[in-house]
């Protein structure tokens, strides 16, 4: 009933004298064959008199395409600036430094939000800044279901900052403490955190520089009924740093990484806690690609355990061709190596740059580009090229000293009976030992190159046609190396394939994509999109997207849309003779849709998507997640601002 | 029977406000923080001329292709007091690449950092490239949503309109 009264009292508000206003409506509405629906309906209303503000976003979901359902206003701030003063009051988003410790923000697209509802308080007076936050978030995770959240983190965290800039100089201090309510798999876990930052940065004519640094402390109460104190949990560092350098039209970007809150050498579950939390959204240092294909084949970057460096070279050629080079590489900061076939050991790895060797999974990607234009900048194109190599995870990987034993006996005392000798006693005369090379490796990699090629001509009467290609070839294989494969408990050793020859290795390459029966060694993957415009009205594009290969099996789906039936002349499908229980094969490996854009009013737009649309990563804002395959459906979307 | 009340709810705020996107309200004096790291506020840029907003990252392909254009008419216009307002919303992901692109590209244009989407929530810019045209007297004359190829030919119009210029005359384009 409050939070009625509370929206009523908001809009009413914008009837008032002296009240500046704005909003924006979001509408989206998906129903496809496969039971993937979602309605979700946004309303934004900020209002501003004099050096007071206010948001609130009321929302009616049911079902949202990812979270929970709601008919509630769903945030709302109300901010104050007295002088120099700012007090805001609802829900908190912050980023300080470059979010090594605090770095808020709401990704609807990924269902991640990690804004604080409470209190904020800030003061701002010439060259300092002094900010205060205080309140509770509540962060969810995705558990087996990809479209409801099961893991729920609720924080009561407070956090300051303290920030002095002169000139080009800034530094910065920052700090966070949160009492955690963890929940996991079986259970919860009650942990607190504190955080401790200090950042600093420099601006010049031709360069500038950023340098971060947080160091994090987690304690874990063990037993909450006996009030028995804290134990120490974790103990973590992050370091981040950005330097830039400028020639005329060119510049060179560099960054390093190096985020130690946790360790392991598979990925970290929600049974490992205690370590980075989600107030810490940090730069990944891998390229945020906006090429479909590209976007698949991301690294799914760990904020606990990974170091790494990234150079970005870009330019502008003389004759306006703007050209850009990147290269990033990272790993986990330890080499692991299974002792056994369950008990893993740790060693850092050497300086301070990523490795490259299996045992610290490693990832690295480049990526090349040219674009320009033409014609009285009425042709454009854009040429790229991207590849990366990553180590998805180990199953094994020892690599060391085996050793042989062989005992010679000799024989002391001997009976003799029925006519023969039969030996009574014998006693240990030597020991032969050989040394040998154990090597025992089991890994899963990933490779993957990419061209994304674009083209687009605009002619004299505000229409203009739109090409876009992208190819891709990628690998996924198990690796199988060394000459043991198991390890035996009872001898403590790794056991070797072939005892009689110690030195006999071998390298076995096992591809996990498939097509029914039938294995292939290399994906690919092709997307095409034609698009038709007119501007400031309508643009109509047709997508399809193509594979050769999954990676796991994949049930028959036998049900396909007519645009693709249309596409691939399936004459069948319109006259009512198809054959539902077996399909034709080309509807297995093709997505086809359309997308009509039309512009209602420059600040209202509505979008109508039809066809199939095919599932997988898909990274925003530093969060990853898994999208099912949208299956014959309609997208409809409408977005107005006002 | 909510879910109808909830469309019936918004097909009314469609139709009470969406018709019109010359809105003709007041833009907040929002606080900006620049690429070259000094602090402006929207009111500030507002004091020569006209100023046009816009919403972008260095992942957003149209964003791109039209601040081409934007940078072009913030050039021409300048004489005018007319300014062009580039409000980047990169996260910590690619912010360190940002001004190197600005170089790059040899833009001459305001750019702002949003980095959490503060400001473009408060101007309801978080669909990029969401464009803002603000008169000297800070009216917003002009919203507009997205980009295709061609859409600049209207943007320069909407420009000349808030300078008060004839349409035939000193066009950079032209």
């Amino acid at each position: 009933m409050i939070r009625i009264i509370l929206y009523f009292a908001f809009t009413s508000l914008v009837w008032a004298d002296g009240i500046d206003y704005n909003a924006a409506i979001t509408v989206n509405y998906g129903d496809s064959y496969d039971f993937y629906s979602y309605t979700e309906n946004r309303f934004d209303l900020n209002l501003f008199y004099n050096n007071v503000q206010a948001w609130v976003q009321y929302e009616y979901s049911n079902p949202p395409e990812i979270g929970f359902p709601i008919n509630d206003i769903r945030k709302f701030r109300i901010e104050y600036k007295p002088l120099d003063f700012t007090i805001k009051l609802g829900d908190i988003y912050e980023f300080w430094g470059r979010g090594l410790v605090l770095n808020q923000f709401d990704d609807q697209i990924t269902n991640f939000d990690n804004g604080t509802r409470g209190l904020f308080l800030g003061y701002s007076k010439g060259p300092f800044t002094i900010n205060h936050i205080n309140g509770n978030t509540d962060i969810w995770q995705l558990g087996n279901d990809l479209r409801i959240p099961y893991y729920k983190h609720a924080h009561n965290m407070y956090a300051n900052q303290v920030q002095y800039e002169l000139n080009s100089l800034s530094l910065g201090f920052t700090q966070l403490h949160s009492k955690e309510t963890h929940q996991k798999i079986f259970g919860e876990a009650f942990v607190n955190h504190k955080l401790n930052g200090i950042y600093a940065s420099w601006t010049g004519a031709n360069a500038d520089l950023f340098l971060e640094y947080a160091d994090k402390k987690a304690t874990e109460k063990t037993n909450i009924i006996e009030n028995i104190p804290h134990d120490t949990l974790k103990n973590g560092y992050g370091i981040y740093s950005n330097l830039n350098i400028y020639l005329g039209n060119w510049g060179l970007s560099t960054e390093y990484k190096r985020y130690a809150f946790d360790r392991g050498y598979s990925d970290f579950t929600v049974d490992d806690y205690g370590n980075q939390i989600n107030f810490q959204t940090m730069p990944t240092l891998v390229r945020e690609q906006n090429s479909t294909l590209m976007g698949r084949v991301t690294h799914q970057y760990n904020y606990n355990d990974e170091r790494g460096v990234q150079f970005a070279l870009n330019g502008t050629l003389p004759n306006g061709y703007y050209l850009l080079a990147q290269y990033s590489q990272l790993s986990r900061n330890e080499e692991w190596q299974s002792v056994t076939s369950i008990n893993w050991n740790g060693t850092s790895v050497d300086g301070y740059l990523p490795s490259s060797d299996p045992s610290a999974i490693p990832y690295w990607e480049n990526y090349q580009e040219m674009n320009g234009y033409h014609f009285d900048d009425k042709l454009y194109f854009k040429l790229g090229r991207g590849e990366n190599y990553e180590v998805l995870g180990l199953m094994r990987y020892f690599e060391g000293e085996g050793e042989s034993i062989t005992e010679n006996w000799m024989y002391t005392d001997s009976i003799e009976w029925d006519n023969g000798w039969f030996y009574t006693d014998s006693v240990l005369g030597s020991i032969d030992t050989s040394n040998y090379s154990i090597e025992a490796k089991l890994w899963q990699e990933s490779r993957s190159i990419t061209f994304p090629f674009e083209l687009s001509y605009t002619f004299d009467n505000g229409y203009s046609v739109g090409l876009n290609f992208e190819y891709q070839e990628r690998k996924i294989r198990n690796v199988t190396r060394g000459n043991a494969t198991t390890f035996n408990y009872s001898d403590s050793t790794w056991l070797l394939v072939n005892p009689e020859n110690p030195d006999t290795s071998f390298i076995v390459y096992d591809t996990q994509f498939s097509d029914g029966d039938k294995q292939y060694n290399t994906q690919f993957n092709r997307m095409i999109s034609l698009t038709l415009s007119k501007a400031s009205n309508w643009s109509v594009t047709l997508s399809h997207d193509q594979t050769n290969a999954f990676e796991g099996q994949r049930s028959i789906d036998p049900y396909y849309n007519p645009l693709e039936a249309l596409v691939y002349g399936d004459i069948k499908y319109f006259t009512g003779k198809r054959d539902k229980s077996n399909p034709p094969g080309f509807i297995q490996k093709r997505w086809v849709s359309v997308k009509i854009d039309y512009s209602l009013t420059p600040s209202q737009r509505i979008s109508v998507q039809y066809g199939s649309i095919q599932g997988g990563l898909f990274c925003s804002n530093g969060i990853c997640r898994i999208i099912p395959p949208f299956n014959d459906g309609l997208n409809i979307s409408y977005t107005a601002v006002f | 029977m909510k879910k109808y009340v909830s469309v019936l709810l918004l097909l009314t705020c469609i139709l009470l406000f969406g018709r019109e996107s010359r809105s003709g309200r007041a833009i907040p004096d929002l606080k900006i923080k620049l690429l070259n790291g000094k602090q402006t506020s929207i009111h500030d840029l507002l004091k020569d001329g006209p100023l046009l907003i816009d919403f972008w990252a260095t992942w957003c392909k149209p964003c791109k292709k039209v601040m081409k254009h934007l940078d072009r008419y913030h050039q021409a216009y300048g004489n005018h007091g007319f300014k062009v307002l580039m409000i980047n919303q990169d996260t910590p992901r690619s912010l360190g690449k940002v001004k190197s692109y600005i170089r790059s590209q040899k833009h001459t244009f305001y750019v702002g950092l949003d980095p959490n989407q503060e400001t473009a929530k408060k101007l309801n810019g978080q669909i990029m490239p969401t464009l803002i045209l603000v008169d000297r007297d800070g009216t917003i004359q002009w919203r507009h949503q997205g980009y295709v190829p061609g859409e600049e030919v209207e943007i320069e119009r909407q420009i000349r309109i808030a300078l008060g210029l004839d349409m035939q005359s000193d066009s950079p384009d032209s």
